[in-house]
């Protein structure tokens, strides 16, 4: 007896995803994550601009995380150029990471998973019952909106992150209101922290092998180097000799692997490393979930973990920036023929851009490997450890549970 | 209670985030309205009629078209939000200079999409929309607005002034005149001049504002030191096919 399980419009999710499951015989036959997000061709229509309208371009990727689609194109314009900015243009763009890890985690545990746990269609659906608990999700996504939007300019895909630095800058006593701010949201994000260490989460154990993310300390702060749990490191230049990606026959993103194999990143790999920060692993001590974990599911914790870390740092990057300031908000950009990398750590994962240009600064090639791609495999052989080990249940739970853990993702 | 819904097509999801950074509007909105369709937002997703519906995103595939026409027809009043339902967006501003077939190869070889893939198009030319929201992203403030006005029986109006009328409320010195490559004078207002007053150029994310004098632009952009080539594609990354069209005809006039 064959059936087969489709969800085929993946919600709470940002773009557009669906699972196939399909159930021979009672053993899982087949297991497909597909994508079904349109292609945008962005290696393509970055074609013959000048340097200066490429940031702008890849921005749009990612609506929820433009900030770190823009930094990665300009790391790799300023690599192909040779271009070095001074540590307080270098602390502004961790400070605006900080703001986007900020908007995009509490985004994803507030409005994306959280209704999985407290069993509710939206989280919007939780205001009558809950009122607190969504104003507080509301408060973590406005701080990170507030920075992004002193520094770029604008909420979503602020255009005053450039090349070489910002137009402008904001003033000290900006700064030293966010830094304000990033301190009473402090206590605000230690209790999304226990509250999301409270929820019960599917036993579940991932079958990967190994995970990645950039030799850093925290998403905030930046590399050039990359590491393997299995304790390779790589430079961003070798990026693409470790990731290797093919086009899948279903999906509109490539799929990925590093040495043949799925491989983790994003929060649940980073937080796993526990190089964050000195309060924070502190505070991970007393919780009732442990890290290093290879529950997927736990990333919705790791996330809140990260919104710990990024908040003291950015206090700490606030403070120093006062101590530089005034600096000069942009370093002189002399375009030049060659290649240039870029890697970053999104809130989904790491990131890689590629470009070549010409000797005027023109885009002639480029290649950008997207977390969304680098997931599917991972994703698809956790989708198939959970259907195996739920073969008995009825089909709405087991589309439920495969919702919830693809969820966990966000891809 | 009035019904509303937010979907996305093929664009970054920029636009529905802005939507639920409305945050306090948003919550008042709930007392008013039921939003019974957000994919993004909510499981529930219902399939009745809706009041009034917002769509961000390009038709780039087949399955945004199908899915468009659907909704068109269950819908009132349908609001196209952002530069990608409104123009087409970033991804249509190669639209003149290459084909939807070269485009697939490049990125995924010879290989075929698992559905049909089109040249990216707003909205509006596979479909009647009632308003347009431009803006990369759509403006938080436009949108409450837009809600409030059809929820009160007023019809959304928001002057297509260019983007120097609001830069210059907010007394910032002219970019251009210092030499910055800025889109301003053609540009679409209604954003308050975010990028201008953090010194950046405006890079046109709203569109035409009404009667561009794009030969102008591109006069004045090539005398700051722009290539009219260059200058051209300043002006398309958000403009898309509404742009190229204009140039055939200033060229044919």
């Amino acid at each position: 007896m064959k059936k087969e399980l489709n969800i085929n419009h993946l919600t709470r999710v940002e773009g557009h995803g669906a699972v196939d499951i399909v159930i021979e015989n009672s053993r899982l036959s087949e297991i497909r994550l597909r994508f079904t997000e349109g292609p945008r061709f962005f290696e393509v229509i970055t074609r013959d601009r000048l340097y200066t309208e490429i940031p702008k371009i890849v921005s749009r990727i990612c609506g929820i995380c433009y900030v770190s689609h823009r930094l990665a194109s300009v790391f790799a314009i300023e690599d192909a150029f040779g271009v070095k900015v001074n540590r307080g243009i270098e602390l502004l763009r961790s400070l605006l990471t900080v703001g986007e890890f900020l908007e995009s985690h509490s985004l994803h545990i507030y409005f994306l998973a959280l209704p999985d746990y407290m069993g509710y269609p939206s989280t919007l659906a939780m205001v009558k019952d809950y009122p607190n608990v969504v104003k507080r999700g509301f408060k973590l996504k406005e701080v990170g909106n507030r920075i992004m939007k002193l520094i770029g300019g604008k909420t979503v895909h602020g255009e005053n992150i450039l090349v070489g630095g910002f137009a402008s800058i904001p003033s000290r006593e900006e700064l030293e209101e966010v830094g304000r701010s990033l301190l009473k949201l402090i206590p605000e994000i230690e209790s999304t922290l226990f509250f999301l260490d409270g929820l019960e989460y599917p036993e579940f154990e991932s079958p990967h092998e190994i995970e990645m993310c950039l030799n850093s300390p925290s998403p905030s702060l930046f590399s050039s180097e990359v590491s393997l749990s299995d304790g390779t490191n790589f430079t961003k230049r070798e990026y693409e000799l470790f990731v290797r990606e093919e086009v899948s026959p279903y999906s509109t993103a490539k799929v990925s692997k590093v040495k043949g194999k799925p491989f983790l990143i994003g929060p649940l790999a980073r937080v796993n490393r526990l190089e964050l920060h000195p309060k924070v692993l502190e505070l991970t001590k007393r919780l009732k979930h442990s890290f290093p974990s290879k529950n997927s599911h736990l990333a919705n914790l790791a996330r809140a973990v990260e919104l710990l870390d990024v908040a003291y740092r950015g206090v700490e990057f606030i403070e120093e920036l006062l101590s530089l300031y005034p600096f000069e908000p942009k370093v002189e950009v002399n375009p030049r023929e060659g290649t240039g990398f870029g890697v970053k750590e999104a809130p989904r994962g790491t990131l890689y851009h590629k470009y070549t240009f010409d000797s005027e600064g023109r885009c002639i090639g480029a290649n950008i490997i997207t977390p969304t791609a680098q997931l599917q495999s991972v994703i698809e052989d956790d989708l198939r450890a959970l259907v195996e080990t739920s073969l008995d249940s009825e089909d709405s739970e087991i589309k439920k549970r495969a919702e919830v853990l693809v969820r966990a993702y966000d891809p | 209670m009035v019904k509303i819904g937010v979907v996305g097509l093929t664009g970054c999801s920029g636009c529905q985030c802005e939507i639920l950074n409305c945050q306090d509007a948003l919550l008042k909105l709930l007392s008013k309205v039921e939003i019974s369709l957000f994919p993004l937002a909510k499981d529930d997703n219902l399939e009745d009629e809706l009041d009034l519906l917002f769509v961000e995103g390009s038709v780039s595939t087949s399955l945004d078209r199908d899915w468009l026409l659907k909704l068109r027809e269950r819908t009132k009043v349908l609001v196209a939000v952002g530069s990608c339902a409104c123009y087409g967006g970033v991804q249509a501003q190669r639209n003149d200079e290459v084909q939807i077939e070269e485009m697939v190869k490049e990125v995924y070889g010879s290989w075929e999409l698992p559905f049909e893939v089109f040249k990216p198009s707003p909205v509006s030319e596979f479909v009647k929309v009632d308003y347009f929201l431009p803006g990369c992203p759509l403006d938080k403030k436009q949108f409450v607005y837009t809600v409030s006005f059809l929820l009160n029986g007023v019809k959304p109006f928001f002057p297509k002034i260019p983007v120097c009328h609001e830069c210059k409320l907010s007394e910032n010195e002219c970019l251009l005149l210092k030499g910055v490559p800025c889109q301003g004078p053609v540009t679409y207002a209604g954003c308050g001049a975010p990028c201008t007053s953090k010194g950046v150029g405006c890079q046109g994310c709203r569109g035409d504002c009404d009667f561009p004098n794009h030969e102008e632009i591109i006069s004045i952009l090539t005398k700051k030191g722009l290539s009219y080539e260059d200058a051209l594609k300043f002006l398309k990354v958000f403009r898309g096919n509404t742009f190229r069209v204009r140039r055939v005809n200033e060229k044919g006039a």
